[in-house]
């Protein structure tokens, strides 16, 4: 298995999903490639930092978004 | 006319007129007769309004095509309303309102001031809720019949379902909740949400809301989903969610539409065509919390199962490589020996066969060898005898034998001669005897 070098943030989610699901089963396999070892795990956790980042926000940006939709009662 | 009138009070001498008083409360005396009274009445109620806890309204009977031709005022006091609401309400799920078809049981009553008016002192909840339901199964047939009932329902939801185009009133208390769940949310997911302003309530409902639902389509693209949200506090009339035009509209909305108007047993058509109908605002966002959560959660055991795996595999590699270290001494010579062996067991098997091969060919060989000797002994005898008997022939035949019977041969010069004429005198000539020889001149 040739591991992928498209930028991550370029992905769709779903497309980086599916990719960490290829590099788990490809880990899990019995001819998985030592050699492949570091740059799949690399490569997986970039994965997995893009998705979260996409799902997750800081509670800074969570107050400003919060400030920007409470409707003002006035 | 034998009927005397009895009227109580008279204002002075002209007995031949009435205040509007007067007649207003003999004709009130009038009608408090049993033909009319406590009899149960259907109609649509119009223009409900409460004022002082008193219910006023006006009940409809229209025709087919909706056109009122008969409408009387309908008056509920406040010390029966209360119960009267209540029962109602429990058994249609929602208060006495406007558009509802009712069945009440009046009196009639006769005011100066107002005129005539039907009060109400009970109700029959079980005709709404009939009326009702007949009206909502109209919508849904005529939604199944043009095959659009299941088409939201069909849609499926984004792998990740944060970006939100919400329908609301901007002060209801349900969005602000719907918005505090959504923010306060502990694994901090991030939503983007966006406020499509429309009535929730009364008649300007339905279209406010078609035309809300109409700005989201034009930029369908920004959004994962609509949720429909109001509730809180509010009017529990539901009535105006009871609409074809806007229950097509949702069930043919290109994103998946959440509803969460009313409470749990409230029930509108639209439950019947949105992709989702929750109880509340709080469970619409709680909805969208759990899936971003599962999503985070999926994350988080790929990104386990990845560190063990490749935990493992290190480990594993390590375990191997020591295990080279150990035996990297002994192998060599494990090896060498274990050659050897193979050698040793190649050279037993090589013999064996070897044995196998050719002893039976060295018999075969032998057997043939004596066979051999005993044919060529007897070819030589046979021979033997026939040589014998012809050397006793020869011998018989030979010049020694004719020489020993007394003949002689006669040579000159080495030629054996036959005549004698073929000698001249002189010549030297040789005879052979059986003996010896004589050499004689010829004269």
């Amino acid at each position: 298995m040739e591991i992928a070098n498209t930028p991550v943030n370029e992905l769709s989610y779903r497309e980086a999903v599916n990719e960490l699901d290829a590099i788990l089963r490809e880990m899990q396999s019995d001819n998985c490639d030592i050699d492949k070892l570091s740059a799949m795990t690399r490569r997986a956790t970039e994965l997995i930092a893009e998705c979260r980042n996409r799902l997750t926000a800081t509670d800074e940006e969570l107050r400003n978004i919060l400030a920007s939709l409470t409707p003002k009662a006035n | 006319m034998s009927r005397k009138l009895s009227v109580e009070e008279t204002d002075g001498g002209d007995s031949k007129s009435m205040t509007i008083s007067q007649l207003c409360t003999l004709l009130q005396k009038l009608v408090k007769v049993p033909q009319v009274t406590d009899v149960w009445v259907v109609g649509e109620l119009s223009d409900f309004t409460l004022r002082g806890g008193h219910c006023y309204a006006d009940l409809v009977e229209k025709d087919d095509d909706g056109k009122p031709v008969a409408k009387i005022p309908l008056r509920i006091w406040n010390y029966m309303f209360n119960a009267i609401n209540a029962k109602f309400e429990r058994g249609t799920g929602q208060p006495i309102a406007t558009g509802l078809k009712v069945k009440v049981c009046v009196a009639p009553s006769i005011h100066k001031l107002y005129g005539l008016s039907v009060i109400a002192n009970d109700i029959d909840p079980a005709y709404t809720m009939g009326d009702l339901l007949r009206r909502r199964k109209e919508i849904i047939d005529r939604l199944t019949r043009e095959g659009i009932i299941d088409l939201n329902r069909q849609l499926a939801w984004p792998d990740v379902p944060v970006r939100l185009a919400v329908i609301s009133s901007p002060f209801a208390a349900g969005y602000g909740d719907f918005l505090n769940q959504l923010y306060n949310n502990e694994a901090h997911i991030r939503f983007t949400v966006k406020l499509f302003e429309a009535m929730m309530q009364g008649e300007r409902a339905c279209p406010t809301i078609i035309a809300a639902l109409d700005r989201i389509a034009a930029e369908a693209d920004q959004w994962d989903g609509v949720v429909i949200i109001r509730g809180g506090g509010a009017s529990l009339d539901l009535q105006c969610f009871e609409n074809y035009d806007l229950a097509a509209t949702v069930a043919q909305f290109p994103l998946p539409v959440m509803i969460g108007i009313g409470h749990e047993r409230d029930i509108t058509v639209l439950d019947y065509v949105a992709n989702r109908r929750v109880k509340t605002p709080t469970a619409a966002a709680e909805w969208f919390i759990k899936r971003g959560e599962s999503l985070l959660n999926r994350l988080n055991s790929i990104g386990s199962a990845l560190l063990q795996r490749a935990t493992d595999m290190m480990a594993a590699e390590k375990e191997q490589l020591s295990y080279f270290e150990g035996v990297i001494s002994v192998f060599p010579i494990n090896a060498v020996r274990h050659a050897d062996q193979k050698l040793f067991n190649s050279a037993g098997l090589l013999s064996n066969i070897t044995a196998r091969r050719i002893i039976p060919a060295a018999e075969k060989i032998n057997s043939i060898e004596s066979q051999l000797a005993v044919a060529a002994r007897g070819v030589i005898m046979a021979n033997s005898d026939r040589l014998t008997s012809a050397e006793r022939l020869l011998n018989a035949l030979s010049p020694q034998s004719v020489l020993a019977r007394g003949y002689s041969v006669t040579r000159a010069a080495g030629r054996i001669m036959t005549s004698a004429a073929d000698v001249a005198p002189g010549t030297e000539i040789t005879t052979q005897l059986a003996s010896g020889e004589i050499v004689s001149i010829v004269k």
